[in-house]
């Protein structure tokens, strides 16, 4: 069985405009020491998923109106949440996109780190302290001992985004949630808070899932992919499968978008940009939700009517699309829409 | 390229900071921290330094003086009556013959202890009340903030003599009850907003994220990044506290003589202000110098410890 086994997750937000469908009955699964990528543009409800699982979502105006989210055999929706504190951080830790506001500001991180290994272990303070030294050695923080004295203004953002792991991984948790992890950061730290995210993951043995809008990253880290669209899960596939043979039109323009150093073949030469923009989440059509951008569909396709489903159109690769690409073989972008 | 001749003979960065701190932060620069910072801006503020420096001044007499006084406070000597200020009674006597000095100092300790005792009790109400509404949120915040506007319409003084006449004495902790009972409605509504605004912070979130309970959350990442505002307060909230502790002795419902307070030593004077007019000037000043300089302090710290509000 899967360490962590999400389906039919559905939260919504009841705001005064209406019912926001954030995420609107997504299913997933990660294994023991797998890595899962969930992409997505802003607002597609990558985050709110993520805090779903950890039972975060600020309620109201949020609820999870349905699915399961099973993890290690407990369902977190009906776990109480004394069993979900105690879960937090030392089952699954998350962390989170900006590491410049995610530690406080009067606390040393010293204290910031022993004061969550000894909310979940019951060691001495001096026991901590030995702990909370190891791991920020252990993500590559110079003179680690002087450095558990100091405020967090001291150090930069990447550093920082270190120290966060640190505490995340203090409890030697199960699962790792890393939401964007370094979309503060820039080019060059990025790669080395991945590649410290990769080697820390093998050597804890632990899954992650890494939430990002940028297909660069999971490209790097992850084992499976879960393209999210307007609240849904429009195509989860393994990697390479995905990056090789993406079947979903916005899979498809997502990865047109990404800058190529080496031209090679049809994707060298100008960025392309998806035209539009996402759904309003209050209400939507009962059709696909990207029919609107979709280059491939037309008003009288049946996507335009019917919501199509998700479906196993290879082994392990699913998709969400009336007009995957496999099934429009030989043909370039746009020359399917009919004028 | 400027080079500083005391820079060339410096040992390397490493070393010298190995000597420098023993294991504590290791840092090369002089570590900057709020206090430090916060202290740097109130003494530039003259006007706090010198209001802080009088304060101080005042609360060692109050708490010295009446230890090496050669008089005694109760001695009643009508012989020595209503003298003015002279060189053996700096302050004059009052109606009984009593130092005036002395009486001042002693009056002081119970006008700034009630004073201190109310405002303490104000924030510590304050702090329970606004930050279990600001922290719970929802509907039982928008409960709570409905009863303190229905309580904000008591008018403070006339509530404090009523809860007087039902206790039936004035002790020190009547009057701090008497007189917090009424006025913490302020405090709550600051710590509220100040806890709403920082439970919004992503270290709250990442805090819940590896299992903290509220109560930490509370007391370790919300308390502790008010106390700034909690200590500018203390020094907004005095001078009203302190006027009220007079208004109510000077009426006659503060503690009983012989006990003194400033309130009620005012009140001894009352009567003799053409005669004499140092017995109620005496006491007057003192708790117009104490307000005056409670809010310059308060009026430094908030530049010390909210910058941001400086401009406005």
């Amino acid at each position: 069985m899967a360490l962590l086994e999400v389906t039919d997750l559905a939260t919504h937000f009841f705001t005064r405009e209406g019912v926001v469908r954030a995420v609107d009955g997504i299913s997933f699964s990660v294994e023991r020491g797998e890595t899962l990528g969930i992409v997505g543009e802003s607002g597609c409800g990558k985050s709110v998923t993520a805090l779903s699982i950890m039972g975060l979502i600020p309620r109201p105006p949020a609820k999870i109106v349905s699915g399961s989210v099973v993890f290690d055999g407990d369902d977190l929706v009906e776990l109480p949440e004394k069993q979900l504190e105690d879960l937090r951080g030392r089952e699954i830790a998350m962390i989170f996109q900006d590491p410049m506001t995610c530690l406080n500001p009067t606390l040393t991180i010293g204290t910031q780190i022993t004061e969550t290994i000894r909310r979940h272990y019951d060691v001495s303070k001096q026991d901590a302290r030995k702990k909370a030294i190891e791991l920020l050695e252990e993500v590559q923080i110079p003179r680690a001992s002087e450095r558990l004295g100091d405020y967090p203004h001291r150090f930069s953002g990447g550093m920082r985004q270190r120290v966060m792991i640190a505490i995340a991984l203090s409890c030697d948790p199960k699962l790792l949630i890393a939401d964007e992890p370094t979309t503060a950061l820039d080019v060059t730290v990025q790669a080395a808070v991945l590649d410290l995210l990769d080697d820390l993951r093998r050597s804890h043995d632990m899954a992650m899932i890494i939430i990002t809008h940028d297909m660069g990253v999971v490209a790097e880290a992850a084992d499976d992919i879960l393209v999210m669209y307007a609240g849904q899960v429009v195509e989860h596939a393994p990697v390479l499968e995905l990056f090789d043979h993406p079947e979903h039109p916005y899979t498809e323009a997502l990865l047109g978008a990404l800058p190529q150093l080496e031209g090679e073949g049809i994707r060298a030469g100008r960025l392309t940009a998806i035209p539009g923009r996402p759904p309003d989440l209050i209400n939507p059509p009962a059709a696909c939700r990207f029919a609107p951008r979709c280059p491939y569909a037309n008003e009288n396709d049946s996507c335009a009517t019917v919501m199509p489903e998700l479906r196993e159109i290879r082994k392990e690769h699913w998709v969400r699309s009336a007009h995957p690409m496999s099934e429009h073989a030989g043909s370039l972008r746009g020359t399917e829409v009919p004028a | 390229m400027v080079i500083n001749p005391r820079e060339a003979t410096r040992p390397p960065l490493v070393e010298e900071e190995r000597t420098l701190q023993s294991g504590a932060a290791g840092a090369p620069l002089r570590q900057s921290n709020l206090w430090r910072d916060a202290w740097g801006r109130y003494v530039r503020n003259k006007a706090a330094v010198l209001a802080g420096g009088i304060f101080v001044v005042l609360v060692l007499f109050c708490v010295v003086w009446p230890i090496f006084s050669p008089y005694d406070p109760n001695a009643v000597d009508f012989a020595l009556k209503s003298q003015a200020p002279s060189l053996s009674h700096p302050f004059g006597t009052d109606n009984f013959g009593r130092d005036m000095m002395t009486r001042t100092a002693l009056g002081g300790r119970v006008s700034m202890g009630i004073g201190f005792g109310a405002t303490l009790a104000i924030l510590l109400i304050g702090v329970a009340y606004g930050s279990i509404s600001g922290f719970v949120g929802g509907r039982l915040d928008n409960g709570m903030m409905r009863v303190l506007d229905t309580l904000y319409g008591l008018p403070y003084l006339p509530f404090a003599i009523i809860i007087l006449a039902i206790f039936g004495n004035a002790s020190f902790w009547t009057m701090v009850v008497a007189l917090s009972v009424a006025s913490w409605f302020t405090s709550a509504r600051i710590v509220r907003g100040q806890i709403i605004t920082l439970k919004e912070n992503d270290y709250v979130r990442a805090a819940k994220a590896v299992g903290a309970r509220w109560y930490r959350v509370l007391g370790r990442h919300l308390l502790p990044n008010t106390l700034g505002v909690l200590i500018i307060a203390i020094f907004l909230e005095l001078p009203g506290v302190i006027l009220g502790e007079a208004f109510l002795s000077f009426i006659g419902l503060g503690i009983s003589p012989p006990d003194a307070s400033w309130g009620q030593m005012a009140n001894d004077g009352r009567t003799v202000y053409r005669t004499s007019p140092h017995i109620i000037a005496v006491p007057s000043m003192a708790i117009a110098t104490l307000i005056l300089c409670a809010n310059f302090i308060a009026d430094g710290l908030r530049d010390a410890l909210d910058p941001r509000t400086r401009e406005t």
